[in-house]
């Protein structure tokens, strides 16, 4: 049984279709590895039995761990905040139901920072994760649960959410495959809104073969999300192929200055090399609103958080303090039940979105997004996909940002254009520091290019493995 | 003595007919059980998202059309950020920048014309209910599609503002596109008021005025607030831009809240929905269902059947009423008699039923046999009630009923004279009061031959016979 964790999912689904194993062996096996691996506190609630549905698919009988920012009917959907800490889902989230009707085993909700505001998973109500490569440090965030846990092969699947690098982020500092599929791919029906028009559900897996099967199940148009792209179903394991001849990438400089640590900046310089010789070429590019995007990825997502969060007010579900009237209901219940980080937002884009600051803030910030995506799309009429670091840094430790938000904000400096943009993007391992910690790449694709990225991903870990390294948990 | 000019805007708030929610699919049925007609997405459910209801668009166009509004091609919603327990998600989902339709008008009797600045489509809050120390909220309303109708400040005084809403209903029920029932909350009006100096361009502060519920309460609070206004000016005092209530009861208006309480309701886009095209297609076909409106047909009416203004309105203030008016002519010719039918009998029995005239069946082809068979004296005004109660929900036959139950009216006069002999015989003491001059008294001896007759006699033909024989 202990190989289950050298099989990826497709190998496990593989096995239990052909009877070698039976899914309640996997899943007694994944639920006693996660509770062996509780000090790593990625996980906020483990099933005793799994969530699953009838369904059939490839990836039959896969154990999928959910962050706890996407609605399970019947499941306690807490987004690790003090204000939903008893809160009940009540509704399945539509990728919920694709889940079941694939039949995948749906064994717990992953920790993650409150309310997806985060880069480290230190904003938990619940805890920090660990980074199960060094418990001294951080998984990143806001998915640290999620890439922690598949990082530990706690799970062979998980679930993330990406408003700004929140899958690929944690991916990166723990050494997975982090999905961030085009804005509308995914239904964000039944996610808590963070940024509503950032937001992206995607899968955190170890590799691309599994990530392009949990991409089929994951993606479509859903009815009950007006910003999903009607489009008609595409099967992304076409392009698990070791092909990428006459691969045009971008390499944007702005991506590759200052801050970008000697070790990353290595790696990936060695990883082009491989993509050269196996027949690729390099382009430089420019993104010249670079760095303008931090500045308005927290004016355009706080000021979404700010009215997103008003719904946690303590009269219809969730926390509520007792009060002798209604505004100290709303300021109780809101003081108590919001985090630090949360509260900041909510400050943040109250502000942004007022009266006489609204044009200075909101107006410019959405001026600035979309001359953001024009960089992309002037880019992208040279190239195919551009690379980049997906953070400036490895893992940080616990506690050396938390005091300076703004440095925190910066080791996103990589993946929130991304989102701004829509864009697709994934982040997979590339190297090593000296210390052992993974460095993470990230391919950024056109619109609706998920494909692409698969390919060019799934080539590069053919020639590596990097993706197959394991923490040692002991 | 100072005089002023009183300058009235309207902000009406209108549900729009559609079985269900603007963003959900839930019923929009306005009597069932507190929380009945909910979901996770009009509860404000974590992660849920809204889906546009695109037959609230639909009647959204059609009002705009109706009043002549501009229709902005490209439109979007956007989130007015505020907290109340009746507002599940603390912000409703409304549209500021660019609203459906803008520069409209709405025309009235008097021949003025009201500007309509703008019209925009939102979704309606719930409802609190208030206990001694506790509130309970009750979210079915919540998600109800509503129109916001905005005036130009163009009423000069609280008549012309009641009768623009009156015009503004009739028009909405004459399309069809909102019930427009104050006492239900399908329409919800507020009024900004303020005064300025007889002929003076500069307008005074104006103050807003919440909380009436019926058309005669606007007119009243604004009434009272124009007096208000006028004494605070004439005193020399300054008005306060403020929210003050109608206060139905004590009839006067009190401050809710001032200008610095007001709400920054921080608008921004509505990112959980994409920006919509209303196609040329789609107001094409919304034209189809605007017929023709209540002023015009109100002017036609009166050239055509040339009724009196007073009836006329009557009839034009149902949509119901005005067809089946029109319809009714085509059969028996005499507006005037159709009219007295209908605004006489017909309408005391529809006041009777709880669904008005929803519950009504009779065709105008009946409606009208029976407005003939009155004037022709075949039935008497007993006759024609009981053939209508009998009709009226049914539309069963006419003829079939009268003869069932006997209804015709008897005229012949070998047959009355008996009856009218035996009724001077069976009461001297009256027959000696009429011969003495009251002339009054002979009423007596005309109910006595409809009661002998099971009030089938011709009135008419009853009291001829018993002045020529009391004349002997």
């Amino acid at each position: 049984m202990d190989n289950l964790i050298n099989l990826s999912g497709r190998e496990i689904a593989e096995n239990i279709k052909n009877g070698e194993l039976n899914d309640k062996e996997v899943y007694s096996f994944f639920k006693q590895r996660i509770k062996n691996s509780s000090r790593l506190n990625a996980f906020v609630e483990i099933y005793d039995e799994p969530i699953m549905g009838e369904g059939v698919s490839f990836l039959k009988g896969v154990p999928i761990a959910i962050k706890d920012n996407i609605c399970i009917k019947g499941k306690k959907i807490t987004c690790a905040s003090k204000i939903l800490a008893t809160h009940t889902a009540v509704y399945d989230a539509t990728v919920i139901t694709r889940l079941k009707n694939a039949g995948l085993q749906i064994i717990g909700t992953a920790n993650m920072d409150e309310f997806a505001f985060g880069s480290s998973t230190e904003n938990s109500c619940y805890g920090p994760v660990k980074n199960p490569w060094d418990i001294e440090r951080v998984p990143g965030g806001s998915s640290g649960g999620s890439a922690a846990a598949v990082a530990a092969r706690l799970v062979p699947f998980a679930l993330g959410s990406d408003t700004g690098g929140s899958i690929r982020q944690p991916a990166a500092f723990c050494g997975v495959v982090g999905f961030k599929p085009t804005y509308g791919r995914v239904s964000r029906y039944g996610l808590v809104a963070f940024g509503s028009s950032l937001d992206q559900i995607g899968p955190i897996t170890t590799n691309f073969t599994d990530c392009a099967y949990l991409l089929n199940i994951l993606c479509g148009f859903d009815e009950f999300d007006s910003t999903s792209a009607p489009l008609a179903s595409e099967d992304f394991t076409q392009n698990l192929k070791e092909d990428i001849k006459g691969l045009k990438i971008g390499i944007p400089p702005e991506y590759f200055g200052k801050g970008l640590a000697p070790e990353v900046k290595a790696a990936l310089t060695e990883m082009m090399e491989l993509f050269k010789k196996n027949g690729a070429e390099f382009i430089d590019i420019n993104l010249p609103h670079t760095e303008y995007a931090v500045a308005t990825y927290y004016i355009i997502g706080s000021s979404e958080a700010s009215s997103n969060l008003q719904r946690f007010d303590g009269i219809k579900y969730g926390l509520r303090e007792p009060a002798a009237n209604l505004k100290d209901v709303y300021v109780k219940t809101r003081g108590k039940g919001f985090g630090e980080e949360a509260k900041r937002r909510i400050f943040l884009g109250t502000y942004s979105l007022s009266s006489g600051y609204y044009d200075a803030y909101y107006v410019r910030a959405l001026k600035v997004r979309n001359l953001i995506k024009k960089d992309f799309d002037e880019a992208f009429k040279k190239v195919d996909m551009i690379l980049t670091p997906t953070s400036p840094t490895a893992a940080f430790k616990f506690g050396e940002k938390t005091t300076d938000p703004l440095s925190m904000y910066l080791s996103d400096i990589y993946t929130i254009s991304v989102n701004l943009a829509g864009l697709p993007a994934v982040s997979f391992p590339c190297g090593f520091t000296k210390n052992n910690l993974p460095i993470g790449a990230q391919l950024i694709g056109k619109d609706f290019s998920e494909n692409s990225l698969i390919k060019a991903g799934f080539s590069y870990q053919c020639w590596t493995d990097f993706h197959k390294r394991i923490p040692d948990l002991k | 003595m100072q005089e002023f000019d009183t300058v009235i805007g309207l902000e009406v708030h209108v549900q729009l007919n559609t079985e269900s929610k603007i963003f959900c699919s839930c019923s929009t049925r306005f009597d069932n059980p507190a929380n009945s007609n909910i979901c996770p997405v009009c509860c404000g459910y974590p992660g849920v998202l809204p889906v546009f209801n695109k037959k609230a668009l639909e009647l959204a166009i059609r009002v705009a059309l109706a009043l002549g509004c501009k229709i902005n091609k490209q439109i979007y919603f956007e989130r007015k950020n505020y907290f109340y327990p009746d507002l599940p998600k603390n912000y409703q989902i409304s549209q500021y920048k660019m609203p459906l339709g803008e520069k409209g008008s709405l025309k009235l009797p008097s021949g003025e014309t009201i500007g309509i600045t703008r019209v925009h489509l939102e979704e309606d809050a719930g409802k609190l209910i208030h206990k001694e120390n506790y509130s309970l909220v009750d979210l079915n309303r919540t998600g109800t599609p509503l129109l916001e109708i905005v005036s130009e400040p163009d009423m000069v005084s609280p008549e012309e503002a009641f009768d623009y809403l009156t015009y503004l209903k009739l028009t909405l029920q004459y399309i069809n596109a909102s019930e427009c029932n104050m006492e239900r909350g399908s329409l919800r009006c507020d009024a900004n008021i303020s005064l300025k100096e007889k002929g003076a361009a500069k307008l005074g502060t104006k103050v807003e005025l919440k909380n009436m519920n019926t058309f005669r309460g606007v007119r009243d609070a604004l009434s009272h607030e124009e007096k208000r206004q006028a004494k605070v000016l004439v005193s020399g005092e300054k008005i306060f831009q403020e929210t003050r209530l109608w206060d139905a009861k004590h009839q006067i208006t009190e401050v809710m809240r001032t200008k610095e309480e007001a709400h920054d309701y921080r608008y921004f886009p509505e990112p959980d929905l994409l920006d919509f095209v209303v196609t040329d297609s789609a107001v094409n076909n919304e034209k189809k269902y605007i017929g023709e409106l209540p002023l015009d047909k109100r002017e036609r009416f009166l050239k055509e059947y040339k009724l009196p203004v007073t009836e006329t309105d009557v009839i034009i203030s149902e949509r119901f009423l005005s067809s089946f008016f029109e319809e009714a002519c085509k059969e028996f010719n005499e507006p005037k008699k159709i009219c007295n039918l209908l605004l006489g009998p017909f309408l005391e029995q529809v006041n009777t039923f709880e669904e008005k005239f929803k519950a009504v069946k009779i065709s105008a082809v009946n409606f009208a046999k029976i407005a003939r068979y009155f004037s022709e004296g075949k039935i008497n005004n007993l006759g024609v009630k009981k053939v209508l109660s009998l009709c009226i929900v049914t539309n069963s036959n006419v003829d079939e009923i009268i003869a069932k139950e006997g209804l015709l009216q008897v005229s012949g006069k070998e047959e009355l004279d008996k009856f009218a002999k035996e009724a001077i015989a069976e009461n001297p003491k009256v027959v000696k009061e009429y011969l003495g001059g009251k002339v009054q008294a002979i009423m007596f001896l005309v109910g006595t031959v409809m009661k002998k007759t099971k009030g089938k006699a011709n009135p008419r033909v009853v009291k001829e016979l018993l002045e020529k024989a009391l004349k002997k």
